[in-house]
């Protein structure tokens, strides 16, 4: 869901690098002041994880494919302001180095792909601190990633439609079905996805992610 | 560092690695969600004067010289693994280093 380059206007993709920005800075902010030895490590390798997974692109409908974009579970593992730092730097990576992404996009594709992601993972993170977490952090772990996802492709098709990029001969309603339509496929796998890796790295990872020892977590549950 | 985080990451580098420089290269070629959409909506191509980086040692994800086969998607995943675990390594340790000392470290 790269938006590349030529695509935004400059009010545009402007006020999205200022959006983008601040929220880039909150979130340094928040994590200089508290974060767990733990977290680092596990920061960096679900960055390298995430940048990897997104480049296996999966069939999806006919000449169609989807990437996943990771947002939603790095809410989950690593809370918001984290989160937000690893998509950040993703996408910088991917911009500068890969060509995928326009970079004056970038501010553009850090609010599609990682703000409006990984608050919405933030938001579950409670559920999978219980021990044993259950269905409910499945599915909304699952239904989650699928929102997020469309949430992100609605705002590309607005941010294009604000930019005047749009063909006269399209609605903004055609638009946003044609863009969601094959945004809601890629979203099952999206879902599907997090839920997988979520419980992976719980199970593997439980202390670093909840930031708690071990034992403490068990009396929390007696 | 720690045998606890030692374990976090190597683990998750090897994954990483073999998800970037291996299956990666079984990865469908068809244009994704987006590029699809603006196919079908006939706004393929730009509309603005936009910026893209130059393709200065890899191209799309092929390592240049290498080409597109396995052998330069697997330098473009691994090396791009690398890189985003390197920077975000290096922003955990400055926002730890750049943390005010408490009082208690002040006072020893």
């Amino acid at each position: 869901m790269h938006i590349g380059s030529g695509f935004l206007s400059p009010p545009v993709w402007g006020g999205l690098a200022v959006v983008s920005g601040a929220a880039l800075a909150a979130s340094l902010a928040l994590a200089r002041k508290r974060l767990d030895d733990r977290k680092v490590p596990l920061m960096g390798v679900m960055g390298a994880f995430i940048f990897a997974a997104q480049m296996v692109n999966f069939p999806i409908l006919a000449g169609t494919s989807g990437h996943l974009g990771g947002g939603f579970l790095l809410g989950v593992l690593l809370g918001p302001s984290l989160g937000i730092i690893v998509m950040a730097s993703i996408l910088v990576v991917q911009s500068l180095v890969f060509q995928d992404g326009g970079v004056e996009a970038l501010g553009a594709n850090i609010f599609v792909m990682g703000i409006i992601p990984c608050l919405m993972g933030g938001a579950v993170r409670r559920l999978w601190s219980r021990p044993r977490p259950g269905w409910p952090a499945d599915a909304a772990t699952f239904l989650g990633s699928l929102v997020a996802v469309l949430a992100g492709a609605t705002f590309v098709i607005l941010f294009f439609g604000v930019s005047g990029a749009l063909p006269a001969k399209v609605t903004l309603l055609e638009a946003l079905a044609a863009m969601d339509f094959v945004h809601f496929f890629i979203g099952l796998v999206e879902g599907a996805t997090s839920v997988a890796v979520v419980r992976f790295v719980v199970a593997a990872r439980r202390e670093a992610v909840f930031e708690v020892e071990e034992p403490a977590l068990v009396k929390e549950a007696a | 560092m720690t045998a606890y985080n030692r374990k976090t990451l190597l683990l998750g580098a090897a994954i990483a690695l073999a998800v970037g420089g291996i299956v990666s290269y079984f990865a469908s070629g068809a244009p994704d969600g987006l590029e699809k959409a603006q196919e079908d909506l006939g706004m393929a191509e730009p509309a603005h004067a936009g910026l893209d980086a130059p393709p200065v040692v890899f191209e799309e994800y092929s390592l240049k010289g290498l080409g597109s086969g396995f052998w330069g998607n697997a330098a473009a995943g691994v090396v791009g693994s690398l890189l985003v675990l390197a920077v975000l390594l290096l922003v955990g340790y400055l926002l730890k280093r750049r943390k005010r000392p408490s009082p208690e470290t002040d006072a020893a």
